[in-house]
C-alpha cells in the first residue's frame, strides 16, 4: 500500500467497497448460506447461524481484501456483483423450496 | 494495512472504549444493581409459586407511558385506555439475581402489523411478591449492560449497528496489528516505563493487544454473532417466505401451537407442572432450578406453558425446555438434545454472554475487558504523542482535538460513571411531581456530568497544541479519584453497609462493588501523580526511531 498516494477519494472509495460491498457479499453468502443448508435438511435456526458465523468472517476476509489489493474497482465487482448473483440463488432455492409444498 | 489500522482504530476507538469499559462492568451487572437498589441487597431465590404469587401479578400489569410512546406510531389510531389480550407471560431470574423480572406482552387491537406487541416490566421480590417500585433503576443490567451493545441510542437501533460495525473494526484492528508487528512473542516482554511517554505507550498498546488478544477477537466476533439477526436481517426480509414456512411447520412437528384458537381457557397449576419439569430433569441427571417460565398465548385453549432450566453449571445457554399443555398440564414436549451446530453456537454466545457460576473466571473477563480498554485508550495516547509535538510546529489542531476526545471517553467515561452512583445514593427517594423519574434523573445526570467532563477535557487540552502534556488528564484523574472515594462512602451513610459489615458478611455484590471503586481511586491518585512528574520533566526528549510500518 505504500506506493499509492492517498487521497481523500482514493480513500473515500476504498472505505466504501470495504463497508458496502462487504455487506453485498456478505448478505449473499449468508442468504444462500440458509437457503442451501435448509434445502439439504439443515434445521432451520441452525441453518441460519452457522451462516452468519461464516458470513460474518467473509465479511472480515473482504472488509481487508478491499484495502490490500491494487485493483478497486475488480474488487468492487467481485463483492458487489457476487453478493447480487448469491442472493438471487437464494431467491430461486427459496422459490424451489417453498413451490415444493410439503 | 499500517493507515487502516491507525484511522479506523481513531475513529471507532472512542466507541469501543465505551463498549470495553461497559462490558467489563456488565461482568457484574447483577451486583451493581444490589448497589443501586439497596432494598434489594438479600440471597438469590428460587422461583416462587406460580399460581399464588405470579398470576395475580401478572393479571394487573399493563404497560407503562414509554412502552405505549414506543408502540403508538405502529398502530391506527389512539391506542386502547388497557390491554386485554396478553400474548404471552414470562418470568426471569439468574443465579445472582435475587429479584424476579417480569414480563408481559399484549396484543395491540389496532396495530399496522398483526405480529406487533406492546411489552409490560416488573420487578418483583420473590420472598413477599412485592413489587418493586418503578423509579428504580437497575443501573447494571438496565443501563450499563445496554450501553456495552446499544450505546442505549436505541431509535432505529442506530446504537446495535454503531457498536456491531466497531466490533468489526476492532476484528480488522487485530488482524491488521499482527501484520504490522509478526514478532508477536517479543510484544509480551516489552514494556519500557522510563522510556518516553511516546515509547512506553506503543509498548503498553502492543502489549495489552497481544496478551489477550484471543480473547479480544472471539469477543468481537461472537458479540457480532450475537446481533448478526440484527445486521443481516435475512430472514425477516428476504428469506421470509422460508422462514414463515419452517415456523409453521416447527409447530406442526413440536407441537406448540404457532397461533391462538380464539377460544378461552383456564390456565391449570403450573407450579405442577414446574415440579414435573424439575422431576424429569432430575431423571435425566442434570437436577437444576427454573430459570425461565414462558405461557404463550395466555388464557387461549392453544395455551401452552415453557419450564427452563437455568443454566449455571455450563456454558451453553441450553434451557433443556419442557412445554406443558397450559389449560389441562399435559405434557406436550421435552426439547430434544441440541444438534452440532446448535451446541456451538450456544458455546459461542454462552461463552460471551456468561451466565454460568465461576467467580474467577468473572474475574478474568473483567480483566480482559480492561485490558482491551486499555489497549485502545494507549492507542490514542501514542496517537497523540507522536503527532503533538509536530502538529504544534505546524499550527493545527489535530492532535488536541484527538487528546480532548481522547480524555472525555477514557477519564470522562469513568466521571460519569462515578457520578451516577452518587447522584443514585443522594436524590431523594421519590422525586417532587413534575420532575422524571428517579431512574430518569440518574441517567440524565450520568450524561450531564460526562458532557461536562468533555467540556473540561477541551478547555484543559489547550497544552496539547503548543507540543506539551495536557492538564485535563491529571486534573480528570483527581476528580475520579475523589468520586470513587465519594461513592462508598456515600453508600455506607445512606445504608450503613460500610464494608466492614459487607466484608465481615460476607455479602460480596456491594463489597465488590465498594472494594472496586476504593482500588480504581487508589490507581486514579497513582495516575495523576505519575503525570504530574511527566509534566514536570523536561521536553527534550530525542526523537526514538520507532518500527516501520506504525503510522
Amino acid at each position: 500500500m505504500t506506493s499509492i498516494t492517498l487521497t481523500p477519494r482514493h480513500i473515500a472509495s476504498r472505505t466504501a467497497v470495504a463497508i458496502l460491498g462487504g455487506y453485498a457479499f456478505t448478505w449473499g453468502v449468508i442468504a444462500l448460506g440458509i437457503a442451501l443448508m435448509y434445502s439439504a435438511g439443515m434445521e432451520f435456526h441452525d441453518a441460519e447461524h452457522l451462516s452468519y458465523i461464516i458470513g460474518l468472517l467473509v465479511f472480515l476476509t473482504a472488509f481487508l481484501v478491499a484495502f490490500a489489493t491494487q485493483a478497486l474497482r475488480k474488487v468492487a465487482l467481485v463483492l458487489v456483483g457476487g453478493g447480487a448473483l448469491m442472493s438471487a440463488l437464494a431467491w430461486w432455492v427459496q422459490g424451489l423450496i417453498i413451490a415444493s409444498g410439503v | 494495512m499500517a493507515w487502516l489500522h491507525t484511522w479506523f482504530g481513531l475513529a471507532l476507538g472512542l466507541v469501543l472504549m465505551v463498549v470495553f469499559f461497559f462490558g467489563s462492568l456488565s461482568v457484574f451487572d447483577r451486583e451493581i444493581d444490589r448497589w443501586a437498589i439497596p432494598d434489594t441487597r438479600f440471597e438469590p431465590q428460587p422461583m416462587p409459586s406460580f399460581d399464588k404469587m405470579l398470576t395475580p401479578i401478572f393479571k394487573e400489569m399493563q404497560p407503562d407511558a414509554a412502552a405505549r410512546a414506543m408502540t403508538a406510531p405502529l398502530a391506527d389510531g389512539p391506542l386502547p385506555a388497557t390491554f386485554d389480550t396478553p400474548r404471552s407471560w414470562g418470568a426471569y431470574t439468574t443465579h445472582r439475581d435475587p429479584v424476579l423480572a417480569l414480563f408481559a406482552s399484549y396484543e395491540v387491537p389496532n396495530a399496522k402489523d398483526h405480529e406487533t406487541a406492546i411489552w409490560a416490566l416488573r420487578t418483583v421480590d420473590p420472598r413477599t411478591g412485592e413489587l418493586l417500585p418503578v423509579d428504580r433503576l437497575k443501573i447494571g443490567s438496565e443501563f450499563f449492560y445496554p450501553l456495552h451493545y446499544s450505546l442505549t441510542l436505541d431509535w432505529k437501533n442506530v446504537g446495535y449497528w454503531i457498536v456491531g460495525f466497531s466490533a468489526l473494526m476492532m476484528l480488522m484492528a487485530l488482524v491488521t496489528g499482527v501484520i504490522m508487528h509478526r514478532k508477536i512473542f517479543r510484544e509480551l516482554f516489552t514494556f519500557r516505563p522510563n522510556k518516553s511517554t511516546q515509547r512506553s505507550m506503543l509498548d503498553l498498546h502492543n502489549l495489552t493487544g497481544v496478551v489477550a488478544l484471543p480473547f479480544h477477537f472471539f469477543f468481537a466476533f461472537t458479540g457480532l454473532v450475537i446481533f448478526a439477526y440484527i445486521y443481516f436481517p435475512i430472514t425477516h426480509t428476504q428469506l421470509t417466505p422460508l422462514h414463515d414456512r419452517h415456523e409453521v411447520l416447527e409447530s406442526k412437528e413440536t407441537g406448540l401451537p404457532h397461533d391462538r384458537a380464539g377460544v378461552a381457557a383456564p390456565i391449570a397449576s403450573v407450579d405442577a407442572m414446574v415440579a414435573e419439569a424439575q422431576r424429569r430433569w432430575a431423571a435425566k441427571g442434570m437436577a437444576g432450578d427454573v430459570g425461565f417460565l414462558n405461557l404463550t398465548h395466555v388464557g387461549d385453549a392453544n395455551g401452552y406453558v415453557s419450564v427452563y432450566r437455568a443454566g449455571t453449571d455450563r456454558v451453553q445457554l441450553a434451557g433443556e425446555g419442557i412445554h406443558f399443555k397450559a389449560a389441562t398440564g399435559e405434557l406436550l414436549r421435552e426439547d430434544p438434545p441440541p444438534t452440532v451446530v446448535a451446541r456451538i453456537n450456544e458455546f459461542l454466545t454462552g461463552l460471551h454472554l456468561q451466565h454460568f457460576k465461576h467467580w474467577l473466571l468473572r474475574w478474568l473477563y473483567v480483566l480482559g475487558g480492561l485490558s482491551g480498554a486499555a489497549c485502545i485508550a494507549t492507542g490514542l495516547f501514542f496517537f497523540v504523542e507522536k503527532r503533538k509535538r509536530q502538529h504544534a510546529r505546524q499550527g493545527v489542531s489535530g492532535a488536541r482535538v484527538v487528546d480532548a476526545l481522547a480524555v472525555t471517553v477514557v477519564t470522562g467515561m469513568l466521571v460519569a460513571t462515578l457520578s451516577m452512583l452518587i447522584a443514585n445514593r443522594l436524590l431523594p427517594d421519590a422525586m417532587p411531581a413534575g420532575w422524571p423519574l428517579r431512574g430518569a434523573m440518574e441517567k440524565y445526570l450520568f450524561w450531564a456530568s460526562w458532557a461536562v467532563a468533555g467540556v473540561h477535557a477541551w478547555w484543559r487540552t489547550a497544552a496539547v497544541a503548543e507540543g506539551r502534556l495536557a492538564p485535563a488528564w491529571r486534573e480528570q484523574c483527581l476528580a475520579i479519584a475523589v468520586l470513587a472515594m465519594t461513592a462508598p462512602v456515600l453508600n455506607w451513610i445512606t445504608t450503613g453497609d460500610h464494608l466492614l459489615h459487607t466484608i465481615g458478611s460476607g455479602y460480596w455484590p456491594v463489597a465488590g462493588a465498594d472494594l472496586f471503586m476504593l482500588a480504581g481511586a487508589a490507581l486514579a491518585v497513582l495516575a495523576a501523580r505519575k503525570l504530574q512528574q511527566r509534566a514536570a520533566r523536561p521536553l527534550a526528549v530525542k526523537n526514538v526511531t520507532l518500527e516501520a510500518g506504525h503510522a
